[in-house]
């Protein structure tokens, strides 16, 4: 069940956005960069990596460049546990370890949150299902941890309480006499005297210091750098000799021949739950503790190039605003694949592909190419058996509009919007579907060349906006000369300002996007079954493929709407 | 992918004046107690149990959906109930806007946020909080009592947090709910 999902989601169709990461992958020489970005191969293996749904991505206004989330710098605002919701003060989160300090716990067995119970009984007879447990149960503590999935309750393992609040407080003792803990505080101890004598002062801003080992970074690299190497150097030999506080924990006795006796299997932890108490990783259930959650970050995203914000939650830890928000989808002209029919072998097929524009200002796009092939290369075997390598064509794609405007965003206009009823008159462009709002789209005519598992292009996306306060016609044409004049060698996501005399600034940005079709099919009647497509295949405008004839895009056009309506 | 439109018949439906879309063939008991907030819909065969209220006290709303959610095929809405000192009850459930809720799922939760997508087939437990902004996966199952903080995407039975979900998606939510209302459609035939 649980791999077919998977397997959909990557056929499904898609359109996602190429980050340059210009500050991750430096370029080694300028000449291969520029290569680089003038054919962006989708076929290579980083493109998973360097390509994202637009959801993900931001935007930096500043440096007016997509950013990615290996483009951003990270910084912690404000911790919080994620089942009580209730805040952490950054001074405590190292003492405590950072876990949550309150009532909640993580089952030991099925990483749940625990929930306290009472016992029902105030004098709790000795109970069945714990007959090894020590003293503590007959004592009768009147709460316990009771986890509401797998039935697990703390009293199995003689863990009970004596108030309903600060579970953790009570079991801190236990905790701080864990011999792993202790040796680590006496470890820290050590460390932490010989770095504050040893640091002059401290030029990490506060909030880094709350990390754990991130205060002696700064002392380690002036001790380590290149500078002031001989000055520190005798500084560094007076760490004392350290003595470890505990001995050597022993290994639990007679384990090895309890797991070579082991029947059952569920008598041993499995990795997971090992993994979660990783202070002693035990094998046997019993000695399973349960856990306190682990806290969650509230985080300020910065651009790595100009170090301005880029996202700013509230400070609160429930509240979901933010104070700066520069996502790109409310930046750059989103892309959706609108319609799109089964795709068929040596069959050209219309797809409809929907920009819409978030602006306030009416936007022009430019999609360079009017016509993409995609090429692959393929290792051949020859009638000597030596394998070559042949570049395999694998189909091809017509832009019949590679130039049209996007409309502004307009807030009024949404309430307003009646999408069944009002069939937009046909407008006289040719390969441009539909207007509506503040989107566009356009015509992709694509043609199968060779059976593949999944159909994708590149596609160079070049916008000019300008902000002006009156867009008139005279506009458009500073505009378009502007765009023509951004010539196509320096391609990936540069972008020039201009600003004439009536002080109207245009922008243009251009970025490179792969779109994933799916698979190709080769039945030129639809099988249904053979494909797996996105919930939109019902929308297809059916009747593009009996008047897919290359150039009668008005007889096309027609023929979808008439399907439709 | 653009979502495609959606065509019902247009005497399954009844539509209200604050534009909420509820099947006729769908389970509405104790419609005293719910409060729809205005372009919902309700779809085939939906089970919203408003008579499932406290006992005792009089008028109570049990069961309150904010605006633009969705109640997909099959799912059902049920308040949580509990034993509390001796006696049993039901508590209401507050439902936030922009909510979309999958075919077959089970609510029994006490609270879900605002911009919350639940997928297909999914148990909600009896008094989990779900806040704003969340995202639970298809066929997971929410253990009663969890909270699931914001911006985070469950999954699995029983559900764990498997990743944070971007930014934006109170705009994406905002969007897909809108744009799913817009293309719910009747048609005669």
């Amino acid at each position: 069940m649980n791999s077919l999902q998977t397997e959909t989601r990557h056929i499904r169709p898609y359109v996602h956005y190429h980050c340059g990461c210009p500050d991750v992958n430096k370029p080694t020489t300028d000449l291969e960069s520029e290569k680089e970005e003038e054919t962006f191969d989708i076929d290579s293996p980083g493109i998973h990596f360097s390509t994202f749904p637009i959801s993900k991505l931001y935007f930096c206004d500043d440096c007016h460049q997509i950013r990615c989330p290996r483009c951003v710098q990270e910084e912690i605002v404000c911790y919080y546990c994620p089942n009580c919701l209730f805040e952490v003060p950054t001074a405590s989160v190292k003492s405590e370890r950072n876990r949550c300090a309150r009532n909640c716990f993580q089952c030991p067995i099925c990483q749940n949150t625990l929930s306290v119970v009472a016992s029902s009984e105030p004098q709790p007879t000795p109970s069945p299902i714990s007959p090894t447990v020590p003293t503590v149960s007959a004592t009768g503590a009147p709460y316990y941890l009771s986890c509401g999935v797998c039935r697990w309750d703390s009293q199995e393992i003689g863990m009970t309480f004596e108030k309903a609040t600060g579970l953790a407080l009570q079991l801190q003792k236990t905790e701080d006499e864990r011999p792993d803990v202790k040796e680590f505080d006496h470890l820290k101890d050590q460390f932490e005297k010989h770095l504050r004598h040893n640091t002059p002062s401290t030029t990490l801003p506060s909030s880094l210091l709350s990390i754990p080992g991130m205060s002696g970074m700064n002392s380690f690299s002036s001790r380590y750098g290149n500078t002031g190497l001989a000055h520190s150097q005798q500084k560094s030999d007076d760490v004392e000799k350290y003595e470890a506080a505990v001995d050597k924990v022993e290994p639990e006795n007679g384990l090895v021949d309890d797991l070579v006796h082991l029947t059952d299997v569920n008598q041993i932890t499995t990795l997971t739950q090992r993994m979660n108490q990783l202070s002693d990783q035990p094998y046997k259930v019993e000695r399973l503790q349960p856990q306190r959650i682990h806290l969650r970050t509230k985080r300020v995203k910065r651009c790595r190039s100009c170090r301005h914000i880029l996202i700013k939650p509230e400070q609160k830890a429930q509240a979901t605003r933010f104070k700066i928000k520069l996502v790109a989808l409310k930046n750059i002209p989103k892309i959706t694949i609108a319609s799109l029919p089964k795709l068929i072998l040596n069959q050209p097929t219309q797809i409809v592909l929907k920009f819409s524009n978030p602006l306030y200002e009416e936007i022009s796009v430019d999609l360079t190419q009017e016509e993409i092939i995609i090429q692959e290369e393929t290792t051949i075997q020859d009638d000597c058996g030596k394998p070559t390598l042949e570049k395999v064509t694998i189909g091809k794609v017509t832009i019949l509009a590679p130039h049209f405007n996007i409309t502004p965003y307009n807030e009024v206009l949404e309430y307003e919007e009646d999408l069944i009823s009002s069939r937009r008159a046909a407008k006289a462009d040719i390969g441009i579907y539909e207007k509506r709002g503040n989107s566009t789209s356009i015509i992709l005519e694509i043609t199968p060349l060779a059976e593949v598992e999944e159909f994708k292009f590149p596609l160079l996306v070049k916008y000019t906006s300008k902000n002006t306060e009156n867009n008139e016609n005279e506009g458009v044409t500073t505009e378009e000369k502007s765009s023509g004049e951004t010539n196509s060698s320096k391609a990936i996501t540069s972008d020039e300002i201009f600003a004439d005399e009536s002080n109207e600034v245009t922008k243009t940005l251009s970025f490179w996007t792969v779109i994933g079709l799916g698979n190709v099919i080769k039945a030129p009647t639809g099988t249904s079954g053979t494909t797996v497509k996105g919930p939109g295949s019902r929308t297809e405008p059916s009747g593009s493929k009996g008047s897919s004839s290359r150039g009668s895009n008005s007889a096309n056009r027609s023929g979808t709407s008439s399907s439709k309506s | 992918m653009e979502p495609p439109i959606v065509y019902y018949h247009r005497s399954e439906y009844i539509e209200t004046d604050t534009g909420n879309k509820v099947s006729r063939k769908s389970v509405i008991c104790g419609s005293q107690n719910i409060i729809l907030g205005g372009k919902t819909i309700i779809q085939t065969d939906c089970v919203i149990r408003g008579d499932l209220r406290r006992t005792g006290g009089g008028h109570a709303v049990v069961v309150a959906i904010g605006r633009y959610c969705l109640l997909a095929k099959g799912s059902i809405i049920r308040p949580p109930y509990k034993t509390y000192k001796g006696t049993f009850s039901y508590y209401p459930m507050k439902i936030g806007d922009h909510v979309s809720i999958g075919e077959g799922s089970i609510v029994e939760a006490a609270t879900i946020g605002s911009f919350v997508h639940i997928g297909k087939n999914c148990v909600i437990g009896r008094f989990a909080i779900i806040k704003d902004c969340c995202k639970i996966e298809d066929n997971t199952v929410i253990p009663p009592n969890t909270v699931v903080p914001s911006f985070s995407i469950y999954e699995g039975s029983p559900g764990v947090f498997v990743d944070e979900l971007p930014e934006c998606v109170q705009d994406l939510y905002e969007l897909k709910t809108k744009d799913y209302y817009i293309k719910f459609q009747p048609k005669d035939s």
